[in-house]
């Protein structure tokens, strides 16, 4: 047996209430309450190598509406590679959703999450939705996590911590993709929601902090669409990578920092604090270019690091 | 330091405050020149929207620095200060920002050092020298302000006409523009400083934030590219 289901862990409190920004966002919504069955999701994934050098996923804990079935070995270019696709049985997360997502990569074990779909944030009128999420890797361990992107709806309110507690030797890609909202819906919303708040910070085993970044997208108080912000892009993604300071340079060497303004498409590269990685971050006008670009930077990271390219994404994603 | 009435206080910051002060400011354009040269920035509406995004973005992250550490320097509080310089080194994402900050805070610390008497000034110089703490300019401000005895709302004022001073000056050289219009948008955005100050006020190292992607995307082309008129 591949993947072995263990023990139930209670799913844990998914608790923003301290931040201030979402201060405004706390009353008890008439619907289903904050917390109720189906509302809490819990995602435990827990990758390692078998007694035969097989890179699977060990163990494997969910609760609704996150569901996570089994891994598969589809990637052409790294057929050892274990892929994990994350469903949300639910649709879009909705007024005070509560998600927690715990990944775990033994040493030397390596994976590639994304998700099915792409992440819809409904409108809220009482409370908001949180994600914490704890990604962790041990020695030597690779992982990409590259999920679709996420689409907030108009009055939507969205918070989430991640914490990439990784070894020095180990590589985690981690790549978030935020839409500035349903473009194409009626008269197009986009920068309607009420709050976005979405914090990554690194740290090393032994609790060492090494980067904290911090966005606060509030369009009431700054409209997104000025210059220095968003300007005349719609879509933003952030990818995040933590490998060691060698490989990190050559990356950065074969990473290009450009803004073509006939297919407005922008990225731009910089170094972490600390040494710790790197810091890629893409704008365009379109999902499908902007989720281009974060594969190709992806593949040239896995190049680097494993000596193999991703291969192109299935057409029909 | 020996005089500490109301006018010493203005002097001395004023003095703190002028470009000419030798921590270096004007060696920085705050990706202004690339802003220019990608045709982004181009006239005074748009220099005025890039100038209010860096203005915001500081104040968010420096702005609130220099305050919690002018508290704590008046409470004596070194560990305090030491802890905002480590989170504002760790907040700083962009190569470039984390290198502009160091070289303004060491030389402002020696700086302070030179000017006044102060042992946690003189301690925070040590460890910046012995590497154990990264000495960020926003840091030295808020003790030197808080040192030469000039209150914390100065203080932010004096940080917010820094970053726009910095920007607006490195327009004239590289954007086209007059210096009547980099006065108007100065002019303009000196208005905005109350309420910017309330806002990041109460706010705790944790609260610091940045959501400026297309400013990110010209630091690092800037860090890439060969535009070498300022150092950033």
């Amino acid at each position: 047996m591949k993947a072995q289901i263990k023990e139930k862990t209670a799913a844990p409190e998914v608790d923003f209430s301290t931040a201030r920004e979402m201060a405004r966002y706390l009353t008890e919504p008439e619907a289903m309450y904050v917390g109720a069955p189906g509302k809490h999701g819990y995602l435990r994934l827990g990758f390692e190598l078998d007694k035969d050098g097989k890179s699977i996923l060990r163990d494997l804990d969910r609760r609704h509406p996150l569901i996570v079935q089994q891994e598969l070995y589809f990637d052409e270019e790294m057929p050892e590679m274990p892929c994990v696709y994350i469903l949300s049985s639910g649709g879009p997360n909705v007024d005070g959703d509560r998600y927690q997502q715990d990944i775990t990569v033994k040493r030397d074990a390596f994976a590639h999450v994304a998700t099915g779909a792409a992440t819809k944030l409904a409108e809220m009128r009482f409370n908001y939705s949180g994600l914490i999420q704890n990604i962790v890797l041990e020695d030597n361990a690779y992982l990409e996590f590259i999920p679709e992107p996420i689409i907030p709806c108009r009055h939507t309110r969205f918070i989430s911590d991640t914490r990439l507690c990784v070894a020095e030797s180990a590589t985690v890609v981690y790549s978030e993709i935020f839409m500035g909202g349903r473009k194409y819906y009626g008269e197009g919303e986009l920068f309607e929601y009420d709050i976005l708040s979405v914090c990554s910070h690194g740290e090393r085993p032994d609790g060492a902090q090494l980067f904290r970044e911090k966005f606060v997208i509030d369009p009431q108080l700054e409209h997104p669409r000025s210059l220095g912000i968003m300007g005349k892009f719609d879509v933003f993604a952030n990818v995040i990578v933590m490998t060691p300071s060698d490989k990190a340079d050559e990356i950065y060497e074969n990473t290009q920092a450009f803004i073509d303004k006939r297919e407005m498409l922008a990225a731009g590269i910089t170094k972490l604090p600390a040494n710790s990685g790197l810091l890629y971050k893409v704008l365009g006008k379109e999902p499908g270019p902007v989720k281009k670009m974060v594969r190709e930077f992806a593949s040239n990271v896995r190049q680097t690091v494993k000596g193999k390219p991703i291969p192109p994404e299935f057409p029909w994603r | 330091m020996s005089d500490n009435s109301g006018i010493a206080k203005i002097m001395r910051l004023l003095q703190f405050t002028d470009s000419t002060f030798p921590v270096g400011t004007f060696s920085f354009s705050n990706g202004l020149e690339t802003a220019s040269f990608e045709g982004i920035v181009t006239n005074a509406s748009t220099l005025e929207e890039f100038a209010r995004s860096q203005a915001r973005q500081a104040a968010f992250s420096d702005g609130i620095v220099a305050l919690l550490t002018h508290r704590a320097f008046l409470q004596g509080d070194y560990d305090t200060c030491k802890e905002c310089d480590k989170y504002l080194m760790m907040f700083k994402m962009n190569a470039e920002a984390r290198l502009m900050i160091t070289r303004m805070g060491k030389k402002l610390a020696e700086l302070g050092e030179k000017l006044f008497d102060d042992p946690i000034v003189k301690q925070w110089l040590d460890d910046i020298k012995a590497e154990k703490t990264p000495g960020t300019y926003p840091v030295a401000q808020g003790m030197i302000f808080a040192k030469a005895g000039i209150g914390e709302k100065e203080l932010f004022c004096s940080h917010q006409y820094g970053i726009v001073n910095m920007v607006l000056s490195a327009a004239l050289r590289c954007v086209r523009v007059s210096h009547y219009d980099t006065q108007l948008i100065l002019e303009k955005m000196s208005n905005e400083v109350e309420s910017l100050y309330e806002e990041t006020a109460n706010m705790k190292l944790q609260d610091m934030n940045a959501f400026y992607p297309e400013l990110d995307i010209l630091a690092s082309l800037h860090e890439k590219g060969n535009m070498r008129m300022f150092m950033n």
